[in-house]
């Protein structure tokens, strides 16, 4: 648990916008500690874990309205501009994509990795991933100019 | 430009390095012994729970055994001062004793 709560609680920090991420983490290695009979070792235990912690995240929003605008700017530290600018911009992609572009840039991912833990199709993943980028751009040199 | 894209994201979406939380790491071992407490404690009641109805069925195919051995000439009433009455009786106080919940502490 040691070993992997830095990378956990970052995706699920930078994907909540820090409202709730220690709660999710904390419910993940819980859920991770009663389901470890059922990990069959056959990928890296870290995308066993980050698979778990979307799941988590999709059940927290359930029955919740999520809000963008706020979300960015509670998780970066005042002294680091790019890295507002980052949060602001993964603030306003779609949870998938938010998620979909942390597991590929951030995490270091693979699209067959990050498909596995989000349960998604490969192409649909790449797809995914191709309109985070895009997205993430656009707003990048929005924030620029 | 696309590998430009990638790469500048893989910068900026890159997980700071740090050590390991002590602080998060012992709030999820503090969660994870509560839930293994919970399960022992589960555990023991259940099975407390099915010592007792085994128990209790016991007695009941006792009571029923002795007044099928009534005699014929009975009016199959429960005799007040036979084995059947006492049976019941005990029957009556173990049910009480298990359902008063300062007795059910005592596990604990």
């Amino acid at each position: 648990m040691r070993r992997h709560e830095r990378r956990v609680r970052s995706f699920l920090a930078r994907l909540t916008g820090g409202e709730g991420a220690d709660d999710l983490a904390q419910e993940t290695f819980l859920k991770a500690w009663r389901m470890a009979s059922s990990w069959r070792g056959d990928g890296p235990y870290l995308g066993w874990l980050l698979r778990i912690a979307w799941r988590c995240f999709l059940s927290s929003r359930r029955g919740r309205r999520e809000t963008t605008s706020e979300a960015g700017e509670q998780a970066v530290a005042a002294d680091e501009i790019a890295r507002i600018d980052i949060a602001r911009a993964l603030a306003g992609l779609p949870a998938r994509e938010r998620a979909a572009a942390l597991l590929c840039f951030g995490e270091g991912c693979s699209h067959a990795e990050a498909a596995a833990i989000l349960d998604l199709p490969l192409g649909t993943l790449k797809s995914i991933v191709a309109r985070a980028r895009t997205g993430l751009v656009r707003q990048l040199e929005g924030h620029e100019r | 430009m696309s590998a430009d894209a990638d790469a500048m994201l893989k910068a900026l979406l890159a997980v700071p390095g740090r050590g390991p939380d002590e602080a998060f790491a012992s709030r999820v071992e503090r969660a994870v012994r509560a839930e293994e407490k919970l399960r022992a404690a589960r555990r023991a009641a259940w099975r407390r729970f099915t010592a007792e109805m085994a128990a209790a069925a016991a007695l009941l195919a006792a009571f029923v055994l002795i007044e099928r051995r009534a005699p014929a000439d009975s009016l199959n009433l429960i005799s007040p001062f036979g084995p059947a009455a006492a049976g019941l009786m005990l029957l009556a106080l173990w049910i009480w004793v298990s359902i008063r919940p300062d007795f059910g502490a005592r596990d604990n």
